[in-house]
């Protein structure tokens, strides 16, 4: 390997030789070192994919066992025990280890290249992480596996999980579990914060980021407005519970409700958090296969926004039937009904692009399409239960189960495999395969209704959320047994989904630079894309540069090559700042990780933990920010 | 992805671990063999039956059972004597002495026959399962050192530590004049 003299720039280097010289200073080593210390946000990112996508599969056998459980009545499958584990894992898993870190991963992988960068804003953070979502997860699965998992629903409300009921340490390791995920999800939305406030290729100013990029930015702020008020309420649920605090104990002056309004502050936005995403995946792939930009740009981004904004003004639509006063139940009522608005925006704006488009009816767009249908049936039920009488009558029931699940695989999971569909070329260089792929959404698609929509008759016929059986005098075992049928048909529907992906990665069809003629950035770059994502950054000039500049993309050129570096803009009008330093591969992530996992589930069984588990995270710290006497930290 | 798995495996290897573990209903002839207990001829100490070890002593080390005893502990009246563990008209559990010693057959005796001096017998009015879970609780207040599987704090008024705190070894007074002149001078 010839030594890259110091200060080489790109612009002396000839295409092949720049390609190589930035091979060798991107490289991310092999081996168990390499891997342990990687910081690309690609493979951070395909790591975070893989990990959330086995938690789908692992929450997937959970959502089966419930449903053997429930087809008849009186059924001896599982324990109430067992079951009431199984119900609180399906909701933490689903919500915790699989929908929000798989769209924040989409982000990580796709955001980068989508604003024309090398790498995320700090990527050893990026690195820590990934780590403490896998400590996170495996924590919550050991503990289920030791028959010890969480017991008290995926909102774990006072007193079922405070000190006097919730026996053990099952509501602990739910509450641990659930900072695990806050700090990952936390670190991963800043780095997308200034990823794409200060990392947007020259050029690209506000008004010509790409929809998805506009998701993940409001979506990260979303994340750090509203994890704080999880993390407060974890903390307090431990320490009522090991230290005797009374946070949560009326009779020493703390308050149940307390509790409510905390998770639930945090809780509804979670939901916007994975939904999001999903719209900017949903405008992502309309754009594409419509064949013409999204219509209503400026609408569609104050549309973000304003649900972003919204979000934190409903969480108490949740509460309707905890005794709050009428006013506050009018203000709520008032203020998730006009949740709709935005939504409505968004998706007239979506029909107008495909109505004025010519429409290219390929697996994303069907998943896009079937996104469509159910996301506003599960609209309007939402607008029903917004209501109070109406959710007083269907509060905890299986309308409400047939409610949510219809917005968040209607409204998060068919965008997301549409998404998969659409970058999967992007991510592995080949292409999914498109039989297999429209097989799979009619499965999940007819599956999905057949399986959810009964649930809405079963709800209005009574019939209560989270119970493990019912007796046979019920008039709701027929319609049970035709649900649990139909979720075979979705499970199948996900198989196909699953062998087709992994299937694809070894014979798909190998895909050009940009399979879909799409017109956004990550698309100029190899599939997949080299560790520097760019050879050179481009310059952007409007919304759509790959169709505005068909072929040759305007450059910018004069980073150095021996060094990891990278272009700062402006945050409004992108222009270019300075040339930044990226840091290089760190182990040090991977230990502060692993020490603070340690800290963590020590400070579940004795709060000493914390004091003692803080001398090695300072150590992993201060390994992690000593100097390494690389290029990059010269600058 | 390969560490969750290893994770996993791990997990399973030692799924052994019944801290957690909830029996909602215990065998009926599971519970007449925990009722044969051995108890010396003066009451005092002796050895629980065989299966209480093969179950591996559920009641002192399970999580769920120490505090479904805290819950009888309050169902069953024990407050209106021993207090929260301070005791009253009957003997504390938190001074360091126990009249008729720490074991736990002592305490089953305890409250399944009674004893003098107006400790009623609970024979008839809690299962062999129930006086299983209250006595294995009773341990846990006067314990001094901290188990993690003991029970946190009720949703009420506090007059002690909680017993995940150790509250005998917080609370341990023996007064200007020990009560009981055998008692040592710290726990």
């Amino acid at each position: 390997m010839s030594e890259v003299k110091p200060d080489t720039r790109d612009s002396e280097l000839a295409p092949p030789a720049l390609a190589a010289a930035l091979a060798e200073t991107w490289r991310t080593p092999v081996g168990l070192w390499g891997v342990l210390a990687a910081v690309d946000h690609k493979i951070i990112a395909r790591r975070y994919i893989v990990t959330a996508f086995a938690f789908l599969a692992l929450g997937g056998v959970l959502a089966l066992l419930m449903r053997l459980q429930l087809a008849q009545p009186e059924a001896r499958v599982l324990s109430p025990d067992r079951y009431n584990q199984i119900f609180t894992m399906h909701g933490t898993n689903m919500m915790f280890l699989f929908a929000v870190p798989v769209m924040e991963a989409m982000g990580v992988y796709l955001v980068p290249l989508m604003v024309g960068t090398r790498n995320i804003a700090f990527p050893r953070l990026n690195a820590f992480s990934y780590w403490i979502f896998l400590a996170g997860g495996a924590l919550l699965w050991i503990a289920f596996v030791l028959d010890m998992a969480p017991d008290v629903g995926w909102f774990a409300y006072v007193p079922l999980s405070g000190p006097q009921y919730g026996a053990g340490k099952r509501a602990d390791i739910w509450a641990q579990m659930i900072t695990f995920t806050e700090i990952a999800a936390l670190a991963v939305a800043v780095e997308i914060v200034v990823t794409v406030l200060k990392q947007r290729a020259p050029g690209m100013s506000l008004d010509r980021i790409p929809l998805f990029v506009w998701s993940m930015l409001v979506t990260s702020f979303v994340v750090i407005m509203a994890m704080p008020a999880i993390v407060f309420a974890s903390t307090s649920l431990i320490l009522d519970r090991l230290v005797g605090t009374h946070f949560f104990n009326p009779a020493e002056g703390g308050d149940v409700l307390l509790w409510q309004h905390l998770f639930w502050f945090f809780g509804h936005p979670e939901v916007y958090i994975i939904f999001l995403p999903a719209v900017g995946m949903v405008s992502a792939i309309i754009e594409t296969f419509a064949r013409r930009p999204v219509f209503g740009y400026l609408a569609m981004v104050m549309a973000l926004i304003a649900t972003s904004i919204l979000a934190f003004g409903l969480w108490v639509h949740h509460m309707f039937v905890t005794g709050l006063p009428r006013l506050g139940q009018s203000f709520f009522t008032a203020s998730s009904m006009s949740i709709a608005i935005p939504a409505g925006v968004q998706v007239f704006c979506w029909l107008a692009t495909l109505w004025d488009g010519a429409p290219v009816f390929r697996t994303p767009l069907l998943f896009v399409i079937g996104f469509i249908v159910t996301f506003v049936i599960g609209g309007l039920t939402g607008v029903m239960v917004a209501s109070v009488p109406f959710d007083t009558q269907v509060h905890d029931t299986y309308f409400v189960v047939a409610h949510f699940h219809y917005v968040l695989i209607g409204g998060a999971v068919f965008p997301l495999l549409g998404g998969i569909y659409y970058w999967f070329p992007k991510i592995t260089g080949r292409m999914m395969s498109e039989t297999l792929g429209k097989c799979s959404f009619w499965l999940i698609f007819v599956g999905f209704n057949l399986t959810f929509f009964p649930m809405h008759i079963l709800g209005l016929a009574g019939m209560p959320r989270r119970i493990y059986t019912y007796q046979p005098d019920m008039p709701w075992y027929g319609l049970n047994m035709f649900v649990s049928i139909s979720s075979l048909v979705l499970v199948a529907g996900f198989l196909v989904f699953f062998i087709d992906a992994i299937r694809s990665t070894r014979v798909g069809v190998s895909a050009a630079e940009n399979p879909w003629d799409a017109p956004t950035l990550e698309w100029a770059t190899a599939s997949p894309p080299p560790s520097y994502n760019f050879a050179e950054i481009p310059v952007v000039n409007g919304l759509s540069p790959l169709w505005d500049q068909p072929g040759c993309l305007m450059v910018a050129s004069g980073l150095r090559t021996d060094r990891r570096e990278l272009i700062v803009s402006t945050v409004a009008a992108a222009k270019p700042q300075v040339r930044e330093a990226s840091p290089r591969d760190s182990i040090w992530p991977f230990w502060a990780a692993v020490a603070t996992t340690v800290m963590l589930i020590g400070s579940i069984f004795t709060p000493w933990a914390v004091v003692w588990g803080s001398v090695p995270v300072a150590i992993a710290l201060i390994g992690w920010f000593w100097p390494k006497a690389t290029p990059e930290d010269e600058s | 992805m390969r560490i969750l798995l290893v994770s996993l495996g791990v997990a399973a290897a030692t799924a052994g671990c019944q801290r957690e573990e909830r029996q909602l209903r215990v065998d009926p002839p599971v519970a007449a063999a925990l009722d044969s207990i051995t108890l010396m001829p003066n009451g005092i100490s002796g050895a629980p039956p065989e299966i209480y070890f093969a179950l591996d002593r559920p009641y002192e080390t399970n999580a769920y059972n120490l505090s479904q005893g805290k819950r009888l502990y309050s169902w069953f009246g024990c407050k209106g004597c021993h207090a929260d563990g301070q005791g009253g008209a009957g003997p504390a559990f938190l001074d360091g002495w126990w009249n008729y010693g720490p074991e736990i057959v002592s305490i089953f005796a305890s409250i399944r026959d009674g004893r003098p001096h107006g400790m009623p017998a609970f024979r008839d009015k809690m299962t062999t399962e129930q006086i299983w879970q209250l006595a294995g609780y009773v341990q846990t207040i006067g314990a001094y050192s901290i188990k993690t599987a003991a029970p946190g704090r009720n949703d009420e008024k506090q007059t002690r530590p909680a017993e995940n705190r150790g509250p005998a070894a917080k609370r341990f007074d023996e007064g200007p004049t020990p009560i009981h002149l055998d008692q040592g001078p710290v726990p």
